[in-house]
């Protein structure tokens, strides 16, 4: 990976992306244990849900993450899992707020390290998957702080773009925005007092930078 | 004929009509005087007039020749003298001189020098046998059946046949067989000797199998003459020991009654499976088989050929056609079905009689196969060929005695070796032979399940359907006149309470069994014939018993030999008789030709001891037919040339049966009537050839379902070989055709009817017993053959000329040598394709020549859109040939219109073959086409890309899935317009050496499709670009920067190859020149006034002088917050600070500023530098380190340590609020 550019750091992200909502879907047990299979990726056992529809609906769901990650839009990626009753549970957030701020037109332009006196690589594979694999190990382990997920769980992916970007508007819409949340307020009033952030990893390799994270929002919530 | 010709020889017809003789008192009987010559001639030729008239008056034959006039020229058969008499007792004129050639109406010659038959070629020339023949016949023939002279090779004549006129092909003329054969002489001979019979005309015989390829006989033994034709085949070198087995058959035969002519015609066994095919053991094999299955009718030696008819004058008179009439036998193995099948069969019944006659062959069979329950049974069935070889009785049997045959060979030389020193065979020692034969094995054993039937006419049969035939019958049953072999119909017709017993196949294989031990222990040479029946030569028992060395002749001992024989067989058939409850006949002679003769006579449950003495009267009596190996065919041949009887064929010499019936033939006939046979018991016999044949069942519709059935009896007959491990070098196959005037439906459902069959061979050249390379051989023979698929009734492969292979290698049937795989893959007789198009790849300069210019220059010039590649040819070389299932010649390159409308099998095939082309085409076309595609969001980035619409998906469909795959995968990323413009740099990076300015073309003339061809072929100098249409995914993996600076291979295309130059015509390399000379000049001027995008040498130099294309530099990454002034940010430093700084302060408590430094650093991690876990790790450290140390602080410090650890918490909580989280987990 000598030449990266902007779109094969996105892609990579995105594939990490997807193998981490597969692992969710597995830690949290949103589908039935049969239904996944066993799989290796960046040399690490994870499990991969082998239903066509839900494969499909990750897919799609990674492909808008990355048109929406091409334009450089996003604050963070989040894996929400709500309860029976569509409220939410958990958030696992992928806070990708410090990739590199690449214009449009320059995707596929090659990136170059900003350090002159020590270029490094941009993407160094071996350091990156290892990374990856320290993150998908966290979220593995992250079944027993979480305990175990309520019955009928649900999943969803979100977005959190960046203040001042544009709302991802199109047709066809992929994305559709969420109610204005507690989160606006940026306050932990409405918080329910039990929520938590377990962070699972800031993964840092070349300019693979995000952090991930597990917001929960307490054992009764009533609110988001 | 002129009337000239006319007028002359009137005239001396007249005169000779007008000649009368009234005693030699006439002028003509005056002396000559001196210089007379002239009129002594004219008397002579009045006297001999005289004569004639004389022999005329005094004849009382028909004067058929009246008005005919002839001369004989040259020798002829008959004589001059007998034509003269022949021609002038009937009536004729008779001319010794011929004084000019208009004299005669007819010459007469046999052959005439080419010179003479320029000068006679309007004259009527005739061969001595129209008057020998017009004889016979009472009448004038018409002459010119027997001109001598042709009217030109090829040339058709008006004939008359049946009061019909018809065309037909002079034929060839013959040579001196002819001559000798149909001479009048010869068929003089053959009348005075012939006791019944006409005489036939040899030469124009038809026989069934072509006599060029030696088929052997026991290959196809439902051939009828094969057996005799390969003995005229065979060399006189063959040993001796190919008597043998025509011993075993004909012993058969005469054991069994020979039917008499009323009785059901003598057919073609309709399914004769060979399983052990060897020259000399099978025939004994066969008739093993029938002897065992009971089959009297002798199908392997008297199938029909009709008696030698002659063939019309268009056969070349000297090939014998391979023209067999083969007459179904009913009712024969196993799936029981009878005609009624067909009769029900409601496909059938369905169709219109009047439609029915007048269907085609195919149709037919596409009718007769569209009822499943006869499909099951034909070879379109895919399991046919293992039912096949499962059901059948005959192979069954067949099997059993390859078994039983080896075990015995085992036994025979486990024995061998511990008795070795085996008494010397002298030369002249007599021999003692036991043939040994169950009675009616298969009845017999079948009753004693069935005691009750023993004295009552009892058959074994498949069922009692009309339509079985019957394998066995016990005596009473034959006392009715019921024989083996006949139809269950017929056989209840002469006997309506016969008792059909089923097959006990078990109950055989015992009783062969005790059959045998009881023979191994006589100790004497057993040479196993068939199931039931063996040969054992007791020879060294029974002289020894005599107590001589068994050559000299003393009436004692040999009268001792002889009873000690007589006592073994008593003592065999006793045995026997008690093991299985059935009995046995022997026979005992001197040799295996005796023994068999005398098994006849011992038949039912005797013996009989053919003594030497009585030998030659004893056989003498026979006929001719009844002698082993000599059947219909040769008896009839024999007949022929007068011999009916054994004793008459010692009258006859041996020269002259060696003529009739060929070297090996003749003399074995010869030898066999005066009791000799060379033949050994226990000679090993060698297998000569392994065959795999299947005649029932056999309806194809198409030839397709040929091909594949030909690769499943390919692969039945590999089987086989390899069990023999053999390998063959040379492949016969064989083809029953229906015959054209047979029905549609034989009279046996399913079988093979009336037919004509056909042989072909090949050389295979290696020996092989690899079922990809028979299964080619045997289509293309079978297609060489060009025989309708419908029509075919019957195929064999028989491999011969056999090797063995020399290790066992039953799984790896490859055999022993090793060859090389020039041509992988079956249809090696396609063409190359056109050189591959790959799919664009990144490197890959200019995509928009795709299509191979050969391609457009095919289409352009007057020819089919699709182009044909010449066939494999059919004939027997060592090509491969096409095995790919079709014999259609594929076209490389394929109208993807035409492709789809073509049926899903041969599209697969196509698809093979044209896929790289299709795969250019289609790229083309995916650019080019119209139609807008639907494309699932799945397949499809966000960005849409525009010449996705333009996709035809019909044609996306078409394409085989990885091409597909990459055609979509390249348009998955989306490209700037401009990137598709551009020329792409092989290598960005690439320093490159700059040729020297050169003639370089940047264009090209339009449409000249050969140029692009030869541009291809420079490799990626190609720097067209205008046209550079097609999408290509170079968009991901070429580096962005590279697109917009220069394309670094556009220089390189600036050599412009001399031979390139050289052959673009006159015109366009003057405009090629001069477009290079501005190109030149404007580089060297330093005016880029191109309107091309090519950057001129200058910027191009400038671009690899600042190798940092492109490049989005990204901002410099924020320092990493650092604690203490030992700038610590990775957590084990930042633990072993913690540590330390505990630890040095656990007895005062921390300072302030201590903690508020860790505080501030713990807040920068979680807002700037943004790692949660560090801080939540960090502070779990501090956290645990106090814990460490607790006991031993003092409850003061403590306490500041607490205060310290809860404000570093707090601070980290306030931080991980500001970034609108949710309270870290610090518990």
């Amino acid at each position: 990976m000598a030449e990266t550019t902007f779109r094969t750091l996105i892609t990579a992200f995105t594939d990490f992306l997807t193998v981490a909502i597969h692992t969710i879907l597995w830690e949290r047990s949103i589908y039935p244990k049969t239904s996944f299979l066993s799989a290796r990726k960046y040399n690490f056992p994870v499990k991969q849900n082998r239903h066509p529809k839900v494969c499909e609906w990750i897919n799609d769901a990674v492909t808008a993450v990355e048109s929406e990650l091409l334009k450089g839009r996003v604050h963070s990626v989040g894996v929400v899992i709500f309860t029976k009753d569509s409220k939410p549970l958990e958030r696992f957030v992928f806070d990708v707020s410090r990739f590199p701020d690449v214009p449009v037109d320059d995707l596929d332009t090659l990136l170059q390290s900003g350090d002159a006196d020590e270029p490094q690589s941009i993407l160094p594979v071996v350091e990156m998957e290892e990374q990856f694999r320290a993150t998908l190990s966290k979220l593995t382990a992250s079944r027993t702080s979480l305990g175990p997920a309520p019955e009928g769980c649900t999943f969803t992916v979100a977005i959190e773009l960046k203040p001042d970007a544009l709302a991802p508007v199109s047709h066809p819409q992929p994305w559709i925005p969420a109610q204005v949340a507690d989160d606006e307020n940026d306050g932990a009033t409405a918080r329910h007092p039990t929520a938590k952030t377990t962070p699972l990893r800031a993964i840092k390799a070349g300019e693979m930078k995000f952090e991930a994270w597990i917001e929960e929002a307490g054992s009764d919530a009533a609110d988001g | 004929m002129g009337s000239r010709l006319e007028k002359k020889s009137t005239l001396v017809r007249k005169r000779i009509e007008g000649h009368t003789f009234s005693g030699e008192t006439g002028e003509e009987y005056e002396g000559s005087a001196f210089g007379g010559f002239t009129d002594y001639f004219r008397r002579k030729k009045i006297k001999l007039q005289n004569l004639d008239a004389s022999i005329r008056a005094s004849s009382d034959k028909p004067q058929i020749f009246k008005g005919v006039v002839c001369h004989v020229n040259g020798y002829t058969q008959p004589s001059l003298n007998d034509l003269h008499n022949l021609i002038v007792q009937h009536g004729g004129g008779f001319m010794q001189y011929l004084d000019g050639k208009t004299m005669v109406t007819h010459i007469i010659a046999a052959n005439l020098t080419p010179k003479k038959k320029e000068e006679f070629k309007r004259y009527r020339i005739v061969k001595p046998a129209w008057i020998v023949d017009s004889v016979n016949a009472g009448r004038l023939l018409p002459w010119d059946a027997y001109r001598v002279i042709e009217e030109g090779a090829g040339q058709r004549v008006l004939g008359f046949d049946n009061g019909q006129v018809v065309s037909q092909i002079g034929k060839k003329s013959a040579g001196y067989r002819e001559q000798t054969d149909t001479s009048w002489y010869t068929s003089q001979l053959k009348a005075s000797q012939a006791v019944a019979g006409p005489s036939r005309r040899v030469g124009s015989a038809t026989q069934t199998v072509t006599p060029t390829e030696e088929i052997e006989d026991d290959g196809f033994p439902s051939l009828t003459s094969s057996m005799e034709q390969a003995m005229q085949g065979v060399l006189p070198s063959q040993t001796a020991a190919d008597a043998e087995p025509d011993d075993a058959e004909d012993e058969e035969r005469t054991t069994l009654q020979t039917p008499p002519p009323s009785s059901p015609p003598p057919a073609a066994a309709s399914l004769l499976v060979h399983h052990l095919v060897e020259r000399a053991a099978s025939p004994e094999l066969n008739n093993g088989l029938e002897t065992a299955a009971g089959i009297v009718d002798k199908s392997g030696d008297r199938t029909a050929v009709q008696p030698q008819e002659v063939i019309p004058a268009d056969g070349p008179l000297e090939e014998e056609s391979a023209k067999t009439v083969l007459r179904p036998r009913e009712g024969s193995q196993e799936p029981d079905y009878t005609m009624a099948v067909i009769r029900d069969s409601d496909a059938v019944n369905a169709i219109a009689p009047e439609e029915y006659a007048k269907m085609t062959a195919e149709e037919h069979n596409a009718v007769l196969l569209s009822d499943p329950r006869i499909r099951k049974s034909t070879v379109v069935h895919p399991d046919f060929l293992d039912q096949y070889y499962r059901e059948s009785r005959l192979h069954h049997l067949s099997t059993w005695k390859a078994e039983l045959k080896s075990q015995l060979q085992a036994l025979a030389a486990e024995k061998s070796a511990t008795q070795k020193p085996k008494v010397k065979k002298l030369p002249g020692q007599r021999r003692y032979i036991l043939h040994v034969d169950f009675d009616s094995f298969f009845a017999a054993v079948s009753l004693k399940k069935h005691p009750q039937y023993i004295d009552k006419p009892a058959v074994v049969a498949h069922g009692g359907g009309s339509g079985s035939e019957i394998a066995s019958c016990n005596y009473p049953a034959r006392d009715f006149g019921i024989k083996n072999g006949m139809w269950m119909k017929r056989a209840q017709e002469l006997c309506p309470d016969v008792k059909i017993l089923p097959y006990d196949f078990p109950g055989y294989e015992e009783a062969s069994r005790k059959f045998y031990d009881a023979i191994m222990a006589t100790g004497g040479i057993v040479q196993s014939v068939s199931i039931d029946e063996a040969l054992v030569d007791v020879s060294d028992t029974c002289i020894a018993e005599g107590g001589t060395d068994g050559v000299k002749r003393s009436e004692g001992c040999q009268d001792r030999e002889q009873r000690k024989a007589d006592e073994l067989a008593q003592g065999l058939r006793d045995e026997v008789l008690a093991k299985t409850g059935c009995a046995v006949s022997v026979g005992i002679g001197g040799n295996i030709l005796l023994a068999k003769i005398a098994l006849r006579k011992a038949k039912p449950a005797g013996q009989y001891h053919l003594k030497p003495e009585d030998v030659l009267d004893f056989i003498g009596l026979l006929e001719v037919q009844s002698l082993p190996g000599i059947a219909w065919s040769i008896g009839g041949k024999l007949e022929d040339i007068g011999i009916k009887l054994v004793k008459d064929i010692r009258e006859c010499s041996r020269e002259r049966l060696i003529n009739t019936l060929g070297p090996k033939t003749g003399e074995k006939v010869w030898e066999y009537s005066r009791g000799i046979d060379k033949t050994e018991v226990g000679d090993q016999v060698i297998r000569k050839s392994v065959s795999a044949e299947v005649n029932w069942g056999v309806r194809f519709e198409n030839r397709e379902q040929v091909d594949e059935f030909m690769q499943g009896l390919s692969a039945e007959l590999m089987k086989r070989l390899i069990k023999e491990r053999v390998k063959g070098k040379q492949l016969t196959m064989k083809v029953m055709r229906r015959a054209a005037d047979a029905p549609l439906d034989p009279p046996k459902h399913l079988g093979h009817g009336k037919c004509d069959t056909y042989n072909k061979s090949m050389q295979l050249g290696v020996a092989t017993n690899d079922v990809a390379v028979i299964a080619k051989e045997a289509i293309a023979m079978m297609r060489s053959f060009n025989i309708s698929p419908g029509d075919l009734r019957g195929i064999g492969v028989q491999m011969q000329k056999l090797e063995p292979i020399k290790a066992v290698i039953e799984a790896h049937h490859d055999g022993s040598q090793r060859r090389l795989h020039f041509k992988p893959g079956a249809p090696a007789p396609m063409a190359a394709p056109p050189k591959p198009v790959m799919p664009p790849k990144p490197d890959d300069e200019i995509q928009d020549d795709h299509k191979t210019p050969e391609h457009k220059q095919i289409r352009d010039i007057n020819q089919p859109s699709v182009r044909f590649e010449p066939a494999a040819p059919v004939t027997p070389s060592k090509k491969p040939l096409n095995i790919a299932g079709t014999q259609f010649i594929l076209p490389t390159q394929v109208d993807p219109k035409v492709l789809a409308e073509l049926p899903a099998d041969i599209r697969a095939k196509l698809a093979k073959h044209i896929l790289p082309s299709t795969e250019g085409d289609a790229d083309n076309q995916a650019v080019k086409a119209q139609t807008s595609r639907p494309v699932s969001r799945a397949d499809l980035p966000a960005v849409m890309l525009p010449n996705m619409s333009q996709l035809d998906p019909s044609i996306l469909s078409e394409l085989p899935d990885d091409v597909r795959a990459e055609l979509m995968n390249l348009y998955k990323s989306p490209r700037k317009p401009r990137a598709e413009q551009a020329v792409l740099p092989q290598s960005p990076r690439k320093t490159r050496v700059l040729p020297p300015i050169s003639k370089q073309p940047l264009r090209r003339k339009r449409g000249g499709g050969s140029l692009f061809g030869k541009s291809r072929a420079k490799g990626g100098d190609n720097t067209l670009t205008q046209s550079n249409f097609v999408a290509r995914p170079q968009a991901i993996e070429v580096p962005a920067h590279s697109r917009d600076t220069t394309p670094a291979a556009v220089d390189s295309a600036a050599e412009l190859d001399p031979a390139f130059l050289a052959a673009l015509p006159e015109d366009i390399r003057a405009e090629v020149l001069a477009q290079q000379r501005q190109s030149r000049l404007q580089r060297t001027g330093g005016i880029d006034t191109s309107l091309h995008r090519h950057r001129t040498r200058a910027a191009k130099k400038k671009d690899l002088e600042i190798p940092a294309v492109r490049v989005i530099r990204l901002p410099t990454h924020p320092a990493v917050p650092t604690f203490t002034s030992r700038k610590l940010s990775a957590l084990p430093d930042l633990r072993q600070a913690i540590k330390a700084w505990v630890e040095e302060f656990s007895d005062e408590g921390p300072y302030d500023e201590d903690t508020q430094a860790l505080v501030r650093y713990l807040t920068d991690v979680v807002l700037v530098e943004r790692d949660l876990e560090k801080a939540q790790q960090v502070v779990r450290w501090v956290e645990w380190v106090l814990g460490e140390v607790e006991e031993e602080l003092e409850a003061d410090v403590k306490e500041g340590w607490d205060g310290a650890l809860k404000e570093v918490k707090g601070g980290v909580q306030e931080a991980v609020r500001e970034r609108g989280l949710p309270p870290l987990d610090l518990r």
